[in-house]
């Protein structure tokens, strides 16, 4: 064994060998630990993303569209963004355990990192709206995930034969309204006394609205019920009636 | 030699970055560990794991820049060491070989795993075990030997393998539940 001693370090010094550089140890593991960031990073952008989308649909819209409300929740969910969640997540956990001290942690505990870095952060990305201005960046600039891979405000109230209706209003009486739609269309909406105007709405020109009801003929609309564009108008409504300019002044909806 | 005994192995490694011929004294100290442990893992003969061994010793010092004090430098090496073994394994195919053990190793691993409360008295029963524990896969093998035959800690296993400690639980439950199944499936009762 003595040998063995003498035989390693004359190999050592024939071969010339020196123990690396400490800096190219330092640049792997800070390499993965900044993995773990860009990981956490791209999952919470995209997780404020798809929770900026959730966010601007109108969940209770299955009782008239007469679904269940587990799977018209299934069908707005934006998958897109869950998939890119989902790898983010799993390359962050895996970058994780990969790092000096990752394996101390246990599945658990990376579990929580991983997924508390996605939420924590995109959820602040989602304050801030960044994922507000990163949608409309990629909305606008790849028109095939505008017009495919996104569930919008504007194409959950463009569906006029299942019952909702979405337009700015271009003149307005006590008994119609007649807007233009998202599409530039023009309609015909009725109201009468069993149409629910919600406290928000300003039934104003120019006033833009998301209306629930039903297509009587073509480019006309029974309102069943006016929301503002923006929120649901929640409040008790205007007991039924439809009630002008009943709105709550600051809370009533803005044209964007 | 006594002043270099007290010198702790995080000196030793300060001292070694500087003067390789340092190096000697931390060689010195784990030889004897590091010589059984890939005896044990590889069971390849004294030349062949005296030649894995410098192999290894040249690994660490080409990694004493990487070495950690937060990590005991005895499971750090042990580490290296094991990595290097598990590489050797892939390179050249090979499985470790049935006289890997002494018979007290062997005995050791059999009683805790098996928590026999009789002598193995038959020898070739001995043997057929010492078979079983050999086909059991690496990773059950290698918790097993770290713990009842290097006596490591959880904790150092866990820094040499690093795996969570759960996981090391884990391996070493299932390690002996498995050779249990095998031992029974053969109807080998030696106990």
């Amino acid at each position: 064994m003595e040998n063995l001693i003498k035989k390693t370090l004359g190999e050592i010094k024939k071969q010339k060998i020196k123990p690396a550089p400490r800096w190219q140890y330092l640049l792997r593991k800070y390499a993965l630990w900044l993995g773990f960031g860009a990981m956490i990073f791209l999952g919470a952008i995209s997780f404020s993303v798809a929770f900026e989308m959730l966010n601007q649909l109108d969940w209770d819209l299955y009782r008239f569209a007469h679904q269940s409300a587990i799977l018209y929740s299934l069908s707005l969910l934006p998958y897109f963004w869950l998939i890119f969640i989902g790898i983010f997540l799993v390359l962050a956990f895996f970058d994780l355990r990969k790092t000096e001290t990752g394996y101390k942690y246990g599945w658990l505990k990376m579990s929580v990192f991983s997924i508390g870095g996605i939420i924590l952060l995109g959820w602040f990305f989602s304050l801030v709206g960044l994922g507000g201005k990163f949608n409309t960046i990629l909305a606008k600039d790849l028109p095939y995930y505008g017009q495919h891979l996104m569930m919008t405000k504007e194409k959950q109230w463009m569906q006029p034969a299942a019952g909702f209706l979405a337009g700015k209003i271009e003149t307005a009486s006590a008994d119609k309204l007649e807007i233009s739609d998202l599409n530039g269309q023009k309609w015909i909406v009725l109201l009468d006394e069993k149409t629910l105007t919600k406290p928000a709405v300003r039934l104003s020109i120019g006033e833009r609205l998301k209306i629930i009801g039903s297509r009587k003929e073509v480019n006309v609309f029974q309102a069943l019920e006016i929301r503002p564009w923006s929120g649901q108008g929640k409040g008790n409504g205007s007991g039924g009636g439809h009630g002008m300019g009943n709105g709550t002044g600051a809370g009533a909806a803005l044209a964007k | 030699m006594l002043k270099e005994e007290k010198q702790t192995d995080a000196d030793l490694v300060k001292m070694a970055k500087r003067d390789p011929e340092l190096f000697g004294l931390l060689m010195e100290r784990y030889q004897g560990q590091l010589f059984l442990y890939i005896r044990r893992l590889t069971g390849l003969g004294q030349d062949d794991v005296q030649d894995l061994l410098q192999e290894v010793f040249i690994k660490i010092y080409q990694k004493l820049n990487e070495y950690d004090e937060v990590l005991k430098f005895s499971s750090w090496i042990y580490r290296v060491a094991h990595n290097h073994i598990i590489d050797y394994f892939r390179k050249v195919n090979a499985r470790p070989k049935s006289n890997s053990l002494e018979d007290y190793e062997w005995e050791k691993i059999i009683s805790a795993s098996v928590q026999i409360e009789k002598e193995i008295v038959d020898r070739d029963c001995a043997e057929k075990v010492k078979l079983g524990i050999l086909q059991l896969p690496i990773k059950y093998r290698e918790v097993l030997i770290l713990r009842f035959l290097e006596e490591k800690e959880y904790e150092e296993i866990m820094d040499i393998l690093k795996k969570p400690k759960g996981t090391i639980a884990t391996l070493i439950a299932r390690g002996k539940e498995i050779l249990i199944k095998q031992l029974k499936a053969q109807n080998i009762n030696c106990f």
